[in-house]
């Protein structure tokens, strides 16, 4: 698989990330989608193609961790990267228990999300 | 008797159990009554219904058990209200006095052994009983049936003579401790009641035979009508009587002069304060208060001398003769007059101590509970603050970030890096929208008045509460009535009652998964220039029953919640002179709404804490 070609989506609420983070994710050498919501994301083409999702915890409607177990039950194995604004301590614990690859809180590098992004894709590959 | 299809003829007197008759357990609810709710006590109309009990027993004793009933219905709003005796030889109690809607049964009665006043004196407990006549069938025959039926015993120098007892014969009507207690009281002076009743056919012995005796002298010599009206006078109004009144008295009794100085004390006023009956002759009533409570004292008996008013009531503080001091709450009322010599005053006195303590208690127990509630909100908002922040910052980071990656290559990215800087100022900007508008929730000194436009109030509360409900994944909807009249009152108390409507509307869906979680903040334009905000929710509503107690301070419907919120949301919008109530929705969940008056209303001036305290001591004060 090529990596520069990976398709990485955003699904995250907050407008200054879906405009801020695809450019980045471009910037880094990934192909990017942002989506307002886990509803628009699974009524999207991306959804067969996304390699890797950068996904916020807290949203309306449907949450992140919901859209997680929904993918699961779809039989899809999309590995996650939760990207949250709130959260304390033991979220990321949770995150990962629940077999999120990382949970970055916000703000966060590009060191470390290009990190976890390896992480994630690697996995993907396997 | 009279138009009654109750009579005393059809009493079973042998006391088998019909075999097909309802368990006791069956028809007994008292255990259920102790978990009632119970009413707030009353203690003006308590009072005032003993004082009226004792100048009855001062003034016709014979009508006593008949005013006793009378005034147990009153005081317990009951439907029928009496007193059963028991018979001198033991085998049935009759129904010496009923007030209400069994007044026509007087007269009638239940056997000794077979019966609910038998059940209640065999274990010397207040019963609470519904539907008796499901076991005793006799008692099918008075009507109307009861739904409900209080009883208490009571008992004159340890033996047991009757029960004192209330009727509720509509389903509504449902008894409480509160009435428990109140009967209780009442309990305790019928046996008072009880001994004079037993002492009149004594005393009209004793006043037949003076008049006998009086008769003859009048046959000796002129002049004598005067006398023997005298003597009878006498006799009516004789110390031993009034004695005899007080002491089987569980209150304190006392009587002084139009001067103030003590006459008589009984001895649960003795009791009460320390000083002997003979003490107490040598002092006024003055002497044994607090110099704070004196004009006020001072005040209410001279116009109660000037026949200005007939009774008053005063909570006072009490100093005993050990010096320490209790809280005492008198009945006070004009003795009626004997020939012209200045009228006595009689105070009814009853040991507040521990219903003050209790009350101070509460008070601080709320304030704590409020400031706890304060920090409860602080901790939120900080947890809401901090995502409202991180959004712009993480937008800013990544904006840089990208910026300094796009610069970096060969040949730069301009057009690129220009639009992420553009982005990183607008994140600037927002996250110091953030900031300005948290000075704006808190840079207000905490007590201030102000003109408040709630409108703008709640925009502020919505944007700082938006993280929290969009985590617990609420859809909000806000709609604003445009040209809303604004309000005076404290903007950031009612910014904090806002906020605790949406948190609790938004815990409330929190187990909603079967529904959207909807919720509709709204203001709007209300009567005499007032405004209305409520917050519709799809939650999990309240029971109509309960609809009272939610702003208990420990009401709550919430496992790991305090319900103090909606308590101290109420005392602030009180404080506003406005209503906080709850209503449950047509269709899932509940609404609740505040109504804060215009502000061509008074302003208001007793927002503080201290301020409110302060009415409600001289509010009672001055009752």
């Amino acid at each position: 698989m090529m990596l520069g070609h990976s398709l990485v989506s955003v699904v995250d609420d907050d407008v200054s990330v879906r405009e801020s983070l695809p450019d980045l994710l471009r910037e880094l050498g990934y192909a990017a989608a942002a989506f307002s919501s886990a509803e628009e994301f699974l009524a999207s083409d991306s959804i067969g193609q996304t390699e890797c999702l950068l996904l916020d915890i807290a949203m309306p409607g449907i949450s992140g961790p919901d859209l997680h177990s929904e993918l699961t039950l779809q039989g899809r194995n999309i590995p996650v990267i939760y990207i949250t604004g709130g959260g304390d301590q033991t979220t990321r614990a949770r995150m990962l228990k629940r077999g999120a690859v990382e949970c970055l809180r916000k703000p966060f590098s590009d060191e470390a999300l290009l990190k976890a992004l390896n992480v994630a894709l690697q996995e993907a590959e396997r | 008797m009279v138009d009654s299809a109750y009579a005393e003829s059809q009493l079973p007197l042998d006391t088998a159990i019909p075999n097909l008759a309802a368990s006791l357990d069956s028809i007994v609810r008292t255990e259920e009554m102790l978990q009632r709710p119970s009413r707030p006590p009353e203690p003006e109309k308590e009072n005032s219904a003993l004082a009226a009990l004792v100048i009855a027993l001062a003034d016709s004793p014979s009508t006593i058990l008949q005013t006793l009933a009378d005034k147990v219905l009153e005081v317990l709003r009951a439907d029928s209200a009496g007193l059963s005796l028991l018979t001198k030889d033991g085998k049935r109690f009759y129904w010496a006095a009923i007030a209400g809607a069994w007044q026509p049964h007087l007269g009638g009665g239940t056997p000794r052994n077979f019966g609910p006043c038998g059940d209640v004196l065999d274990r010397n407990i207040a019963m609470l009983f519904t539907h008796w006549e499901l076991r005793y069938p006799y008692l099918g025959a008075a009507l109307p049936l009861a739904e409900e039926g209080l009883l208490v015993p009571f008992f004159v120098n340890g033996k047991s003579v009757g029960t004192i007892w209330a009727i509720a014969h509509s389903a509504e009507r449902k008894f409480d401790t509160e009435d428990l207690r109140v009967l209780q009281s009442m309990g305790r002076f019928a046996s008072a009641a009880y001994q004079t009743v037993e002492s009149i056919e004594d005393l009209k012995l004793e006043v037949a035979a003076r008049e006998k005796a009086e008769a003859s002298l009048r046959d000796l010599a002129g002049n004598l009508e005067e006398q023997v009206h005298i003597r009878t006078e006498e006799l009516r109004f004789s110390e031993d009587r009034w004695k005899r009144i007080f002491d089987n008295s569980a209150v304190g009794i006392v009587v002084v002069d139009h001067k103030g100085r003590f006459v008589m004390a009984n001895s649960a006023y003795q009791r009460m304060v320390g000083f002997t009956e003979d003490e107490l002759r040598e002092k006024t009533y003055l002497d044994v208060i607090p110099p704070d409570f004196q004009p006020l004292n001072i005040a209410l008996m001279a116009e109660l001398l000037d026949g200005r008013r007939e009774q008053f009531n005063i909570e006072k503080q009490c100093r005993c003769k050990d010096g320490h001091l209790i809280w005492v709450r008198n009945n006070v009322s004009l003795l009626p007059a004997t020939d012209g010599a200045p009228r006595n005053i009689m105070s009814i006195v009853e040991d507040i101590s521990e219903r003050k303590a209790a009350e101070e208690s509460l008070q601080h127990t709320q304030a704590r509970l409020s400031h706890a509630a304060e920090v409860a909100t602080a901790a939120e908002l900080s947890a809401s603050i901090a995502h409202e922040l991180n959004q712009p910052l993480s937008g800013i980071i990544t904006n840089a970030n990208t910026c300094l990656r796009m610069l970096d290559i060969k040949p730069p990215n301009v057009h690129g890096a220009l639009e992420t800087a553009r982005r990183t100022i607008r994140d600037g900007n927002r996250a110091s929208e953030v900031i300005r508008r948290l000075r704006a929730l808190f840079s207000k000194s905490t007590l201030a008045i102000e003109n408040v436009d709630l409108n703008e109030a709640t925009r502020e509360v919505i944007a700082l509460s938006s993280s929290r409900l969009k985590k617990d994944q609420v859809v909000l909807r806000v709609e604003l009535a445009n040209g809303l009249p604004q309000v005076t009152g404290n903007r950031v108390q009612l910014q904090q009652v806002v906020l605790n409507l949406l948190q609790n509307a938004s815990d409330a869906m929190s187990a909603v998964g079967d529904r959207p979680r909807q919720l509709v903040v709204r203001t709007e334009r209300d009567e005499d220039d007032g405004v209305r905000l409520s917050v519709q929710d799809t939650g999990v509503g309240f029971d109509p029953a309960a609809a009272t107690q939610l702003f208990d301070a420990f009401y709550t419907t919430k496992n790991d919640g305090m319900g103090v919120g909606l308590s101290v949301s109420r005392s602030i919008i009180e404080g506003h002179r406005g209503r906080l109530w709850a209503t449950p929705n047509d269709g899932p969940g509940a609404t609740f709404s505040f109504y804060i008056p215009g502000r061509s209303k008074d302003v208001p001036s007793d927002l503080s804490r201290a301020a409110r305290t302060f009415a409600q001591d001289s509010a009672a004060r001055n009752s």
